[in-house]
């Protein structure tokens, strides 16, 4: 058996109660947002209107890529997924891995400042294409294709216990795709696309330091165990001690400017 | 001062390897698996009534969350 605090996770079940989707993840300071719950549940990717939304690609391939959960804010811990989507001209098909020397696979990459952890890419079932001149094999995608890059920045980049250093950050996407039809390729295209997303203040600034969540309901104690983290930071990194003192008061001054302009 | 980072990332006030910090094990199985069926079971709702899964879902699609605290 394990005891302690639980694995945060999701069951979604289908009108029988049966599991149709299960996440479980490896810390309690780690879930899914509840779109990416909801997509589950019904079987699709559905964008909100308010996502944070990139255009690229032609008339022969669209691509479209959004910030799917949380209204494109980012927060401690919550996996956020970046949809990519691709609406392809009937007749044309993009690559899955593996490809042959001289062919393009499809790729989605998503690079952010530290602190954001990005996960590996959700592929949707690729379908085989053989090739009439070699009778190579080769899996495509075709009409409109979902790739959900998830990610979720740590206490780092968004902290729920300090103030933040930062209003927001910047996402960069890059996108490699080659798109084809049964005779013949488009030349492949990489698209840059940027987003800009907030990071999602919860209620920082009116707490004090390391006063977080489920240190404030309760009779728990968390002085004693504060004052001993404290010494042992102090005794083994003096100078660092002081440098962090500075840094607070610093971040703490930014946050309440940051919540007097709001309030304004 | 150097953060205790673990290898999520997360910053970490207890040291690195203190056991209160372990993870889910390796392959740990953590309940039904994708196309079994969850068990019956009756919780409380914030009302107080007593609901129980199969019985009170009237046949509608669910999402069953295990969570430490609500911020999401």
């Amino acid at each position: 058996m394990l005891y302690g605090i639980p694995f945060p996770g999701a069951f979604v079940t289908d009108e029988d109660g049966v599991v149709i989707a299960k996440s479980f993840h490896d810390t309690y300071k780690k879930r899914d947002s509840p779109e990416i719950l909801i997509d589950a549940a019904l079987g699709r990717i559905e964008l909100s209107a308010e996502a944070p939304t990139a255009v690229g690609g032609d008339e022969e391939v669209r691509v479209t890529a959004a910030i799917h959960g949380g209204s494109g804010t980012i927060r401690q811990g919550i996996v956020r997924h970046l949809v990519v989507r691709f609406e392809l001209r009937d007749g044309l098909h993009i690559y899955g891995e593996p490809v042959p020397e001289g062919m393009v696979a499809t790729r989605v990459t998503l690079r952010g400042p530290s602190g954001l952890v990005v996960q590996d890419p959700i592929l949707p079932p690729t379908e085989p294409l053989r090739l009439g001149s070699t009778g190579a094999e080769l899996r495509v995608w075709s009409g409109s294709v979902d790739i959900a890059v998830p990610f979720y920045p740590t206490g780092e980049l968004a902290s729920e216990v300090r103030p933040l250093d930062a209003d927001a950050v910047t996402l960069e996407v890059e996108i490699r795709y080659q798109a084809c039809d049964d005779e013949t390729c488009l030349l492949p295209r990489t698209e840059k696309l940027t987003f800009e997303l907030p990071l999602d203040v919860i209620d920082v600034p009116r707490i004090p330091l390391h006063m977080g969540h489920g240190q404030r309901e309760g009779d728990y104690d968390g002085k004693p165990g504060l004052r001993r983290l404290m010494l042992r930071k102090i005794r083994s990194h003096p100078l660092g001690f002081l440098r962090f003192i500075g840094k607070h008061l610093r971040l703490e001054l930014a946050a309440r400017a940051r919540a007097a302009r709001s309030r304004n | 001062m150097t953060i205790e980072r673990d290898e999520l990332g997360f910053d970490a006030p207890a040291p690195l390897g203190h056991p209160g910090r372990l993870g889910l094990p390796e392959g740990r199985e953590v309940g039904p698996g994708v196309g079994q069926s969850l068990p019956d079971f009756a919780l409380p709702d914030q009302h107080g009534r007593l609901l129980r899964f199969h019985e009170d879902r009237a046949s509608a699609r669910a999402v069953v969350v295990f969570f430490r605290s609500a911020v999401w």
